[in-house]
């Protein structure tokens, strides 16, 4: 087991390097300055020319790359253009929120895309079959961005139930870190309140996507398993339909549904992006949004990298709970 | 069990249904917090190491400025700066005499001309600062005493006070020599402003004090003023009628109805100081050809293009600028700088260029300002009527912005903020030299721009600019089209009258 994990950790780094490559030429071969974007209108050719020394883009691009590079050995990810502070600082603020919306985001999914999977694939061909492939259809084709702004016409423009945008309010909470976790942890009732006001719609938004796919693929899968021998065996022995259901058919069943979480939880980093961008979530997303439209270079990269890193541990953590779920996976 | 678990659960989820009803929405106007919802964001505590309008606006009311542009007076007011005055002499010596016995926030102590003098090198030297421009015409900064501070320009710039009036902000020099600047700005934040820095949460909000001290301060001003970073104008709108922000920043026209019709909100409308333009570069084929450039301008329907596509919300510009901007005057542009729509002209000259149908691209962006696709999709056809065989073009924001910097695009739909005093922006459009972004260099236009800058009398140096916009006018390396109006969303529990620079203040909000 050991073995394995070292091999998985040594596998990462060509992975991690890769990528930065990748994304430090690209970002560098698109069109768009940052000193041009980053400084005032009022900015002469010299204050250009002075903020592109300062940042060091007046040297040639394999030299950039390889400050780049030996900064990262010294987990130094640089300073950013835009926010003069170091990327990973910034990152580091602006992750729990990301995070914490992941979180949210997948216990929508799964709190309601598993039941409603597994009401479908018991009863196939049913009104509850029906209407759960209606929803799981709905969250699948839906965009974010759209669902976001109707939620916030509906839910805040038109009801008036929750606050449109942000994290927290003023004289509440700071809303930084994880706001909610820490709040719940913390037994701070009002606090997480607060914070979970702010959570729903982007929650909402971004998980419904996921509650699709995981209700259409525990659907498919409950069917498949459903009628296994070892089910109609349990029901032979005279089980009851729910723990059947619940405790043989769904355990089985929840394999292929892992999968697509853990595949999922990436999209759930990258769609955040937008979700961030419609409720001016204060997270990493939002953050990578404002660093590409100013061509922060440094901030750009480091923002890549980290989700980079996220989607490996996140693939590795799948890797480890399908041997939890199914003891006859095992890794050697 | 089975039916306890699931009265539980049916509690569970009324209560759940029933806190949201009625209990969620806020009313963020108790103890006089005004919350504004905008659309930038301070990007760092360094109030240096940023240059948008809004971060000028709330760090001078934290630290202070010497001084701002009232739009109502049409003239420059001091804030910390009293009087000022220019050497006779030698043009290039401005004197300042700063306001006496005003206090620091919580200390109380006093402000002086070290204080201006330490602001202008922090400028010059903080390795974060992203405002030189705004102290490029200084060559010299000295204290004449405690309270006067003497300028030296590089060479006479009759327009010095909008470079640094409220561009330069005034932080301390004791504070800053104690603590250093990266604990000064994140841990003592105390200027002479009248509101006082809460809490930065840089991407969300930005959060100010009142200083019931400080004499500019009146008790119906906002205890508490919100900047809440919402960056879609769906939401500002949204949050505006749900009570949630006092003030909705910049709505598009296409929602402008919608706060109408809102009991709890009233729509406000201002002139702004950007400029917008088409630029023709002389440096490309066809724009060398000045009658093909003149043509331009006469094929532009701008008043129909106002009317229809800008919703009425823009005033047409006749020259450079209009009115309320340092220069205007209103005679002189009826009579010398009014460019009807004329399509007959504009045949004409596009004839008598000898122009041979060749496609000519029109660069625009795409959201960077009201409706500008929508715009220049209605321009396309206008030129062509004329004969003009134009295409429009929609690059990406930084790309289009990367090559008009670098003057690498023939022509393209443009706006040039914060025109207050128009010599600045003239000059970097279309003086030799100025910048490459339309590269003209015309001899007339050089001249009457330098003659511009030197003339310190105000009432002759407003008729040096109208000679300076006659002449860029005639070389037509631009078509000056409109200024948008700004519109505001501003609830009912307050009174403020949003200014062209789109500057809040709290000491100008007033709570009912």
């Amino acid at each position: 087991m050991l073995r394995y994990l070292l091999g998985r950790i040594i596998a990462t780094i060509p992975v991690v390097v890769l990528i930065s490559l990748l994304v430090f030429l690209l970002i560098h071969a698109a069109p768009g300055d940052p000193a041009d974007l980053l400084l005032s209108d009022e900015a002469s050719a010299a204050d250009i020319a002075d903020a592109r020394r300062r940042w060091g883009l007046d040297q040639p691009i394999y030299v950039q790359y390889l400050r780049f590079l030996a900064n990262i050995a010294s987990a130094d990810l640089g300073t950013s253009f835009k926010y003069s502070d170091p990327v990973i600082g910034l990152i580091g603020e602006r992750l729990p929120a990301t995070i914490e919306l992941a979180i949210a985001s997948l216990l929508i999914a799964i709190l309601i895309g598993i039941p409603l999977g597994v009401w479908a694939g018991a009863k196939p061909n049913s009104w509850a079959d029906n209407l759960g492939s209606v929803l799981g259809f709905f969250g699948i084709s839906m965009p974010s961005f759209w669902l976001g702004i109707m939620l916030i016409l509906i839910v805040s423009g038109y009801f008036n139930w929750l606050p449109s945008s942000g994290r927290s309010t003023y004289g509440v909470g700071q809303g930084s870190d994880f706001y909610v976790i820490q709040s719940l942890l913390t037994g701070n009732l009002k606090t997480a309140w607060d914070g979970i006001k702010y959570i729903i719609m982007p929650a909402i938004a971004l998980g419904t996507g996921m509650m699709g796919l995981v209700m259409r693929v525990t659907r498919s899968s409950v069917l498949e398993i459903i009628s296994e021998d070892y089910v109609r065996t349990a029901r032979a022995k005279g089980l009851d339909e729910r723990t059947v259901l619940w405790r043989h058919v769904l355990r089985n069943a929840l394999v292929p549904v892992i999968t697509v979480v853990g595949l999922e939880l990436g999209t759930l980093l990258s769609g955040s992006i937008i979700v961030e961008t419609v409720f001016a979530w204060p997270g990493s997303g939002s953050l990578l949004i404002a660093a590409i439209q100013s061509r922060d270079y440094p901030l750009i990269t480091g923002t890549v990298l980290t989700y980079t890193i996220a989607f490996v541990v996140i693939n590795f953590a799948i890797d480890m709970l399908y041997a939890l779920i199914d003891p006859r996976i095992r890794f050697g | 069990m089975k039916a306890s678990c699931r009265r539980l659960t049916l509690i569970l989820l009324a209560s759940v249904a029933a806190t949201a009803t009625f209990g969620l929405a806020q009313n963020a106007e108790a103890g006089g917090q005004v919350t504004i919802g905008v659309t930038e964001t301070i990007a760092s505590y360094n109030p240096y190491a940023d240059s948008i309008s809004m971060g000028y606006a709330i760090w001078c009311q934290v630290y202070g400025c010497l001084g701002f542009y009232d739009y109502e007076k049409g003239d420059y007011v001091g804030i910390l700066v009293e009087r000022w005055e220019v050497d006779k002499a030698d043009k290039n010596v401005w004197t300042f005499h700063l306001k006496r016995g005003v206090k620091r926030q919580n200390d109380g102590v006093e402000f002086t001309s070290a204080d201006v003098i330490h602001s202008v090198n922090r400028i010059n030297n903080d390795p974060q600062s992203k405002q030189k421009q705004n102290i490029s015409p200084i060559k010299d900064i000295s204290a004449v005493d405690k309270y006067t501070v003497k300028i030296v320009t590089k060479e006479p710039t009759a327009s010095l006070l909008e470079y640094i009036f409220d561009r330069v902000i005034i932080t301390a020099k004791d504070l800053y020599d104690k603590h250093g600047a990266r604990e000064v700005d994140r841990k003592f934040p105390l200027g002479w402003g009248p509101y006082k820095l809460k809490e930065l949460v840089i991407g969300q909000r930005i959060v100010l004090e009142k200083d019931s001290s400080h004499p500019d301060a009146k008790p119906k001003n906002p205890d508490t003023l919100i900047f809440s970073i919402m960056r879609e104008a769906e939401q500002r709108v949204t949050a505006l009628i749900n009570n949630e922000i006092q003030i909705a920043q910049f709505i598009p026209p296409h929602l402008a109805e919608r706060v109408s019709r809102a009991t709890n909100a009233e729509l406000l409308s201002t002139s702004s100081v950007e400029i917008m333009f088409l630029a023709m570069s002389p440096k490309y084929k066809p724009w060398d050809n000045l009658k093909l450039r003149q043509a331009v301008c006469y094929a532009i329907d701008r008043d129909l293009i106002i009317k229809n596509v800008l919703k009425a919300q823009a005033d047409r510009l006749d020259g450079p600028i209009g009115p309320g901007q340092y220069g205007y005057d209103p005679e002189y542009t009826k009579k010398n700088l009014t460019i009807a729509y004329d399509p007959a002209k504009a045949r004409e000259l596009v004839k008598a260029s000898g122009y041979n149908n060749e496609p000519v691209y029109l660069d625009a962006p795409v959201g960077r300002y009201i409706n500008d696709k929508e715009v220049t999709e209605a321009m396309v056809p206008m030129l062509n009527a004329v004969g003009i065989n134009a295409r429009l073009r929609t690059p990406e924001w930084a790309t289009l912005w990367a090559d008009v910097q670098k003057g690498k695009t023939p022509f393209y739909y443009m706006g040039r903020g914060s025109v207050v005093d128009p010599s600045v922006a003239l000059s970097q459009y279309f003086e030799t030299n100025g910048s490459p972004r339309i590269g003209i260099s015309d001899p007339e236009i050089d001249r009457t721009l330098a003659a511009e800058r030197v003339a310190f009398d105000p009432a002759e140096r407003k008729k040096a600019l109208n000679i300076a916009f006659k002449a860029i006018e005639d070389a037509a390396p631009g078509c000056f089209m409109w200024r948008h109006h700004m519109l505001y969303g501003l609830s009912k529990t307050i009174v403020h009258k949003p200014n062209a620079a789109g500057r809040i203040f709290g000491t100008e909000i007033v709570v009912k």
